[in-house]
């Protein structure tokens, strides 16, 4: 058996030294379906999980709010209540904002001007979304308390500049502030001036009490409606409510999105496997003259397959293990230009791609079974 | 002599063309399905992304600030201004007419409602107070070229679901939502006296309305009958829009009135949501248009995201797909040595062999082509059809992409080859060296 087994891998290592092109060609073709393979397999989760976080631009998701609220607008919920919201999500953080809402006078002292209007306080301060990308948005200086960020209606309606002093007044209480920045939404912030929760809390006569809690929740829609019934549960005193608007759209849209990803990238690799199988195959056919040979010098039939379908074999772990290296590389440099984030490589597709190559490989040199009811001689002749 | 060659290659190895053919069709399909998928989705998803609802909203002017808070107006109803409700068709005229889906005017009320059931339980007959809002469902507006088209506050809250049915235009009827049902006692068919500012009415409730915001505890009634009830007949207070859009890239996001005629015109002539909104104001006196950044902006991160992916993703399909197809032609090539040495003993010059080779394979790219188009064609039909239930739409360009690629591929994969085989020289070949 032993020089048998010597034999063997000698054959098997001059057919891969004979011809260096065909060789080439081969690892070429199962490298790319590897490389193929691989990238889409890993960006595939990733790009889903990452969706879910990219859905978060929308803004908050779900709002507490205290029970019955609706029906009497100046419901309050304590502060405290914000404590017992879970924050960590296998999905990521949970963003939350408090924010006390009343209605205050604003006026500008300098100029005179005033008019009624929604305050907000909110902790942390300036987090319902400003969008970075509005061509109106200033970065102002959140950190000094009385700094207030004016919604552009606001800000038209007073003629108010930046860093203007600003008057707010709510009954006898008094506050102010200056301008820090301001805000266009095209939503209900528009028409609100923003300070600090603590200052709202004093100009309302409210201390520790909250009108309502923003969670922006990460995850799938699944896992959101899961997370909002777990904090009904934990916080018995608030209306918890997931913002239909957007937990319904993204979810909508989200199904879509995994969707034609996946279908795109099954497609693509059940094409991919075929194609490269083909081309496989197309190889291994020239092979019929060394198996006329081989078989003309005394090669048992099984020999001489087990042969090709080992040298087969070799090739696809060869090509899967390159293919794979670099398409793992593709997909966490694809990651990087869609999100701004390298994909996480994930080491189960690694033996996954590697398997799948070889089994592509071996299918495709199949047909040679085909060859062992070749007479020799008609090989020889060059009869086709 | 040179079609009869490359016939008689084809028929004489009709296994090993075949496989080559087979190779090439499959990796053309890859292609095929992954472009048009591509060039489709974009479309389809931003049409999927107003499920989010209007991304445009309108006030006037003069309009004083509405002092809201949880769905609740406390402003009075003569203060601030109103927009005309005659001048709503108008929108359907502007450039990018067709890419508004729906728009729905919004007039709210501050008023007192209560049910005759609350009056006769034992709760104590208490008018609750609340917000009526007047809006369309369902309405045909007319649009100056004399058409009709027919839109309402389904097309831009499209994530409110009525239980029963939405009121009919212009009838005396409303939806109420589930918190303000719960609270007053109002049930399908019931009857709402409604009250403000000294005005009665009575509206039959035909639905629960269920929004998850602040629209569940107001009342949904016909925008005239809210304008009966406000004494603000033909007007309306703020408008929704719901347009599909391009997502503002930097371009988008310069302001217009920087910009250059040339590049103005452009600005003008691409869906960009701030040029949609622009065209709005013109066709509105005295109206603020506004972009609702929070779905316009994140609709169009995700989109883009979503967008660069799949062409990313396509990209590397056709990588592998070009990849696996060259080898394969290569590898066609390179099994007939013995071929093109027993040519070139018999006379034939390097390039001529080259070219009945490179048309051979040429022959086979068109073929390989166009069934792999076909195949990638239907398979892309199956995807949209499961996804958006919708095929993409055919596009010569992706076939001339195709059979493009194919030639391309084709050619450079057995240039290689080819250049080698033109160095050999012929005796040591037909010696079997």
């Amino acid at each position: 058996m032993m020089p048998d087994r010597k034999m063997f891998w000698l054959i098997i290592r001059r057919i891969f030294a004979s011809n260096r092109a065909r060789l080439l060609v081969i690892l070429l073709a199962l490298g790319a379906g590897a490389a193929v393979t691989a990238a889409l397999l890993n960006l595939q989760v990733d790009a889903k999980r990452r969706l879910t976080t990219e859905f978060r631009a929308f803004g908050p998701n779900v709002v507490l709010v205290p029970k019955n609220s609706l029906s009497t607008a100046s419901a309050t919920l304590p502060e405290s209540a914000a404590r017992s919201v879970p924050s960590h999500l296998p999905a990521g953080e949970v963003r939350e904002s408090s924010a006390l809402y009343l209605v205050a006078d604003v006026s500008v002292p300098s100029s005179g001007k005033a008019t009624s209007a929604v305050i907000t306080g909110s902790n942390p301060f300036g987090f319902v979304t400003t969008f970075p990308r509005s061509p109106n948005y200033t970065e102002a200086n959140h950190s000094a308390e009385n700094v207030c960020v004016l919604g552009v209606r606001v800000a038209h309606q007073l003629n108010a500049q930046r860093d203007a002093e600003l008057t707010l007044s709510a009954s006898s209480r008094r506050e102010s502030c200056h301008v820090g920045s301001f805000k266009e939404t095209g939503g209900p912030e528009d028409d609100r001036v923003e300070i600090s929760l603590g200052a709202a809390q004093r100009l309302a006569d409210l201390p520790g009490r909250i009108s309502a809690i923003e969670l922006r929740v990460p995850g799938t829609p699944g896992a959101i409606q899961g997370y909002v019934a777990d904090l009904q549960r934990r916080i018995p005193e608030a209306d918890v409510r997931p913002i239909r608007q957007f937990t319904e759209g993204e979810a909508k849209i989200y199904d879509r999105i995994s969707g034609i990803l996946s279908a795109t990238v099954g497609l693509v690799l059940v094409l991919t496997a075929l194609c490269v199988m083909a081309a496989m195959t197309n190889v291994a056919m020239e092979r019929r003259n060394d198996v006329g040979l081989m078989k003309a010098i005394g090669g048992a039939t099984r020999r001489v397959l087990r042969l090709f379908l080992a040298e087969a074999a070799l090739l696809g772990l060869t090509g899967g293990v390159l293919g794979a290296a670099i398409g793992i590389l593709l997909s966490m440099w694809l990651g990087k230009a869609v999100f701004g984030i390298a994909a996480r490589p994930r080491l189960i597709v690694y033996p996954v791609t590697v398997a799948l190559t070889i089994i592509v490989a071996i299918a495709g040199a199949y047909p040679l079974r085909r060859l062992a009811n070749i007479r020799p001689a008609s090989v020889f002749r060059g009869e086709a | 002599m040179f079609l009869r060659l490359v016939a008689d290659s084809f028929s004489r190895r009709p296994r090993h063309k075949l496989l080559t053919g087979a190779a090439l069709a499959l990796g053309m399909a890859v292609a095929t399905a992954a472009i048009s998928v591509s060039l489709d989705v974009g479309d389809r998803l931003a049409r999927e992304f107003r499920s989010l609802g209007a991304n445009l909203v309108v006030t006037a002017q003069a309009d004083s600030l509405p002092l809201e808070i949880g769905g609740v107006d406390y402003r009075p109803v003569n203060a601030g201004a109103y927009l005309p409700e005659s001048d709503l068709g108008k929108l359907k005229t502007i450039f990018w007419r067709n890419n508004i889906v729906g728009f729905a005017p919004a007039l709210e009320v501050p008023v007192e409602a209560w049910t005759k059931s609350s009056q006769t339980t034992s709760t104590p007959a208490v008018a609750a107070r609340t917000t009526l809002m007047g809006t369309w469902v369902n309405h045909s507006v007319s649009i100056p070229d004399g058409n009709a088209y027919v839109t309402g506050i389904e097309k831009t809250n499209p994530w409110w679901q009525v239980d029963g049915r939405w009121f009919k235009d212009g009838a005396e009827e409303c939806v109420v939502g589930k918190s303000f049902a719960a609270r007053s006692g109002a049930k399908i068919g019931s009857a709402l006296n409604v009250s403000a500012a000294g005005v009665n009415s009575s509206l039959v409730v035909t639905g629960i309305l269920s929004g998850g915001g602040a629209e569940d505890d107001t009342i949904v009634a016909p925008l005239m009958m809210a304008q009966k009830i406000a004494g603000k007949a033909g007007e309306y207070r703020r408008l929704y829009v719901s347009a599909l859009t391009k997502p503002e890239d930097d371009f988008g996001r310069r302001d217009p009135r920087t910009l250059a005629p040339a590049d103005y015109d452009r600005w003008y002539c691409t869906p960009y949501i701030s040029s949609i909104a622009l065209q709005i104001s013109q066709v509105l006196p005295g109206a603020d248009v506004r972009v609702i950044r929070r779905v316009a902006d994140g609709e169009g991160a995700v989109l883009t995201r979503v967008r660069t992916l799949l062409w990313l993703v396509t990209f590397a399909s056709l990588l592998a797909a070009a990849l696996a197809v060259g080898a394969s032609s290569a590898a066609s090539v390179i099994e007939r040595r013995t071929e093109i040495g027993l040519m070139k003993a018999l006379g034939a010059g390097s390039g001529t062999v080259g070219f009945l080779l490179a048309a051979e394979q040429l022959l086979l790219a068109l073929l390989g082509g166009g069934l792999g188009y076909s195949l990638g064609i239907l398979l892309a039909r199956l995807v949209g059809q499961k996804v958006f239930g919708a095929a993409p739409q055919f596009s010569f360009l992706v076939l001339s992409v195709i059979i493009g690629l194919a030639a391309v591929v084709t050619l450079l994969g057995s240039a290689i080859p080819l250049r080698r085989a033109s160095r050999y020289e012929p005796a040591p070949i037909l010696r079997g060296e």
